[in-house]
């Protein structure tokens, strides 16, 4: 953004900024430091705290700087003994409700209010008053409330309004008896956690990690999320080889996501450390026998045995995988044995719109700055929230368009300038009616819709001069992918981005670690040894009869329908106990790290198969350092020239992978058989005019969230307890059933 | 020393029911959307707040879950609208609510006296409601009727200058 720049004094000293900027990121930025807690970057003002207060000349009372914009020739002072004065008695005025309970709160060594009051503060209380106090309570099973802390910041309120859309918590009662809370006192929302995460004292707290240990015992590791393809930066805190909980908050750590995570992220941990992780290498030596526990030695050896064995083998990967591990089972595929085919697992294959990329991907920031964005399909709330959040920023505070066309009304499509509702399952019609505008009267019709709806989206897009982003969700099939991809390359004066809505942390890295890998299915009935590294999905599994192959093997954390299945099983590591990276949906390859050692017997992914390698007879050249794999990786893939592994080291300056743009590549056959493909479709149908609950999709449980208990009672209707003093999990089975008092005895003592 | 703060909106049951309203009193409601900007409809907020306490006596769930979706609103947002005002009840209140004025003229010539008679009267304490659902008594911030105090309303009607007396009479006169 060119801005005009002009002079501002700060203590004395000049300084040249942007016309415009709030006073108090100016001060903090030029290192001159002034407290805060109301301000929030990128959130709405409110000015409540009275803790960033500053002199400026010719202005008759001291100025809350955060809601002071930036003019010519203002003279500031940050520093007097009458600013400390009033900052002092603010100070004074927000104990004055405090309960001042350090010793037994959660947030105590990382709060902000108690970190600003030691440096401000008048530590000596004149109120004698009584003060106002409230038990702690339970907001939900997984946010904890104690609202006699708060200090009416309202940060959670905003974050809740302007991030998630959502208006769940909201400040209610009058002056001093004014509370943060619910109606009811129980919240239904999509439970991210973000406003715990803001929150600058201890009234809203993270109910899993509740009385967990103090935070400042907690080593915190910057890695990246295992979940969406978004690829949030986190801060996985553990001590003594245990995770213990996850934030963002940004004096950790300060990615992509700033201080946002989603409900996975942020809570969904309990896997890690979880009792049912598989401990040993497991054999079946037998068809029909057991699992039975064995050294890493005799499994490795005995798996390499079966493979030499049989006749043809095949490697599945799945998009959870770092790209160290996929890129070692691709080199396990090409060096061990001729003829071995590969696939990787995942909810829609990447390949058609990588092949057809016509423009670069867009990464979160410009998705905030967009002034044009079109969504085809997908459920961005429940599947990438990060994305969701930028868009709804974009929106709000930047003015963006937003098109979103899709067979189901989300919390998205109210802040849309246009949603397409459209007929269930015809969203690749737009596409067609973008690509091919003589198509877009038939496309019109199968979508259910106006064709004036679509001239209307085609003239927003005309005249978007700023970024203009497509996003496009697994919706899409080949065809239509390919013609998605290939889109910008028809409008190239005009500043065109795409965003593929993957579905998994590492979706587009497994697309780039293995190119010419064949569909799961082909693999799996082609080959008669296996090599899985990950589970299979569900359709998957039960389309590949694994119990009637040779042989199987798998590498896994649990022991999933896939895993029980195969005949050698590998105690695999989780992401909280590996090195390696990810490649999110931005085209950034961001790094994991390992935050504990791995559990039991279990090793990194890609050192087991390299480790089956070896015993094969084949030398990767790597054995211990995740390093030396990204080395390889850089060597043979062509996007991934030139990445050095130390480069990956500051998440606050992510790295790109360079896909190859292909311009005016002939899509004309891949246009010709989706229109095929949608004239089929239904004429007339039904549309989904009922919104999904939030959370339908977050709050799933599956392998991995249904180690964290909470998860099952969200997933079982967040059914609210009568007694909101004691967690949930003490009150409810994990179906979502109350408790019988005996059992809840037993289970509280 | 600590006072204990009860929050009643904590123990309110959330439901899905949704209150229904005689097709005048909707078509009320509608008059009072068109006072504000068609893309400001959740300005009509508090004059809508007045009706739902008007026809269900207080500000119940299913009333707020109509306003929810009349005004295109969460749930949240009418809570917190509704429980920054002391007008807008948020649990059942009697037939009669009584509403006493405490501030300064009032409380300076005699309101906690005054209250103290009445709710030992009625055998309750401030803020409750007795047991045959007739009486309730709150205690309220200024009424605008300095004049006259000690002052209370009933309902929405003033009763001015008090006494003792006055009050025993009023309240047996009271069906």
């Amino acid at each position: 953004m060119a801005e005009e720049l002009i002079k501002v004094t700060i203590d004395g000293q000049e300084f040249e900024v942007e016309k415009g900027r709030p006073l108090i990121d100016v001060i903090n930025e030029k290192g001159f430091g002034v407290p805060s807690f109301c301000y929030y970057a990128d959130l709405e003002l409110q000015a409540s705290c009275r803790m960033c207060l500053v002199r400026i000349e010719k202005m008759p009372k001291l100025q809350a700087s955060c809601v002071i914009r930036c003019t010519d020739g203002m003279e500031v002072t940050t520093k007097s003994e009458e600013i400390e004065k009033a900052q002092r008695a603010m100070g004074e005025f927000l104990l004055a409700n405090h309960p001042l309970d350090c010793p037994v709160c959660d947030r105590g060594g990382e709060c902000e209010l108690q970190e600003v009051i030691f440096d401000w503060g008048d530590v000596e209380e004149r109120f004698d008053e009584p003060k106002n106090a409230h038990p702690e309570k339970f907001l939900s099973p997984i946010v904890a409330n104690d609202q006699q802390r708060c200090i009416l910041c309202k940060r959670c309120t905003r974050v809740c309004h302007e991030w998630m859309g959502e208006d769940a918590i909201e400040a209610g009662n009058r002056g001093s008896n004014t509370v943060i809370g619910t109606y009811g006192g129980w919240l239904n929302c999509s439970q991210c956690g973000n406003c715990i995460e803001v929150c600058p004292t201890g009234t809203l707290l993270d109910g899993v990690y509740r009385h967990e240990t103090r935070p400042w015992e907690l080593d915190q590791t910057i890695t990246t999320c295992t979940y969406c393809s978004d690829g949030c930066q986190l801060s996985v805190g553990s001590r003594a080889d245990e995770v213990h909980r996850i934030v963002a908050r940004d004096r950790y750590v300060n990615g992509i996501n700033g201080e946002f995570l989603c409900i996975k992220g942020r809570f969904a941990h309990g896997f890690v450390n979880h009792g049912d992780r598989i401990k040993t290498p497991l054999i079946r030596y037998k068809k029909g026998g057991k699992l039975i526990p064995s050294t890493w030695d005799d499994a490795i050896a005995f798996a390499a045995e079966r493979i030499k064995e049989s006749k043809k083998a095949g490697v599945v990967a799945t998009s959870r995988l770092t790209n160290e591990t996929v890129h070692t089972l691709k080199r396990f595929a090409d060096e061990c044995r001729d003829g071995t085919s590969y696939a990787v697992s995942d909810t829609y294959d990447l390949a058609p719109f990588f092949e057809n990329l016509s423009a670069p991907l867009c990464t979160h920031k410009e998705i905030r700055f967009a002034e044009t964005i079109v969504v085809i399909g997908g459920d961005v709330d429940e599947e990438q929230p990060l994305t969701a959040k930028q868009i709804r920023q974009a929106v709000r505070n930047g003015g963006a368009n937003l098109i979103l066309v899709n067979d189901t009304p989300s919390r998205l499509s109210h802040q849309a300038s246009q949603f397409i509702h459209v007929n269930p399952g015809t969203v690749e019609a737009f596409v067609l009616a973008l690509a091919d505008p003589s198509a877009a009267d038939m496309a019109a019709a199968k979508m259910g819709i106006g064709r004036a709806e679509i001239d209307k989206a085609r003239e927003t897009a005309n005249a978007t001069k700023g970024d203009l982003i497509i996003m496009f969700g697994k919706e899409l099939g080949a065809e239509a992918q390919a013609v998605a991809a290939n889109l910008p390359s028809r409008h190239e004066n005009r500043n065109v981005k795409l965003h593929p809505l993957a579905g998994y942390c590492n979706s587009v890295g497994a697309s780039d670690m293995m190119p010419g890998r064949k569909p799961v299915a082909d693999v799996v009935a082609g080959s008669d040894a296996l090599l899985i590294a990950g589970s299979l999905s569900d359709e998957e599994f039960a389309a590949a009869d694994l119990a009637s192959k040779p042989f199987v093997a798998v590498q896994e954390l649990f022991l999933t329908d896939t895993a029980a299945a195969a005949d050698v099983v590998f105690p695999a590591a989780s992401f909280a106990e590996s090195d390696g990276t990810y490649t999110n949906n931005d085209g950034f390859v961001q790094r994991v790290r390992r935050a504990i050692d791995p559990v039991h017997q279990a090793k990194p992914d890609w050192m087991i198969t390299s480790l089956l390698a070896s015993e094969l007879g084949a030398d990767f050249g790597y054995s211990f350092s995740a390093s030396a794999v990204f080395r390889s990786i850089a060597e043979s893939h062509e996007a991934y020239e030139g990445l050095r592994y130390p480069d990956l080291k500051d998440e606050t300056r992510p790295v790109r992978v360079k896909h190859k743009l292909v311009s005016g590549a002939d899509v004309s056959g891949a246009v010709a058989s989706l229109r095929d493909r949608v004239s089929q479709f239904p004429d007339a149908a039904d549309k989904i005019t009922e919104e999904p609950r939030v959370g339908h999709k977050l709050h799933r449980v599956t392998t991995m969230t249904g180690k964290t208990p909470q998860f099952h009672l969200l997933a079982n209707g967040n059914p609210k307890p009568d007694d909101l003093l004691v967690s949930p999990l003490f009150q409810f089975n994990p179906d979502g059933s109350p408790k019988k008092e005996e059992e809840s005895e037993v289970a509280a003592g | 020393m600590a006072t204990v703060a009860t929050d009643y909106t904590n123990k309110v049951k959330v439901t899905d029911e949704v209150a229904e309203f005689p097709e005048s009193v909707v078509e009320e409601m509608r008059s009072h959307l068109t006072k504000y900007p068609k893309d400001r409809s959740r300005s009509a907020l508090i004059p809508l707040l007045f009706v739902i306490q008007r026809e269900r006596g207080y500000i119940d769930n299913p009333g707020v879950n109509f306003l929810a979706q009349f005004l295109n609103l969460e749930v949240t947002d009418i809570w917190e609208t509704a429980t920054f005002y002391s007008m807008f009840n948020m649990h059942p209140v009697g037939k009669y609510h009584i509403q006493m004025c405490k501030t300064l003229s009032c409380k300076i010539l005699g309101e906690p006296e005054l209250t103290d008679h009445i709710c030992s009267k009625l055998g309750i304490k401030p803020g409750e409601t007795t047991k045959d659902g007739k009486f309730t008594v709150t205690r309220v911030e200024c009424l605008g009727s300095c004049g006259t105090a000690p002052m209370m309303q009933i309902g929405f009607e003033y009763h001015e200058n008090l006494t003792k007396e006055k009050l025993d009479d009023l309240i047996d006169s009271l069906e």
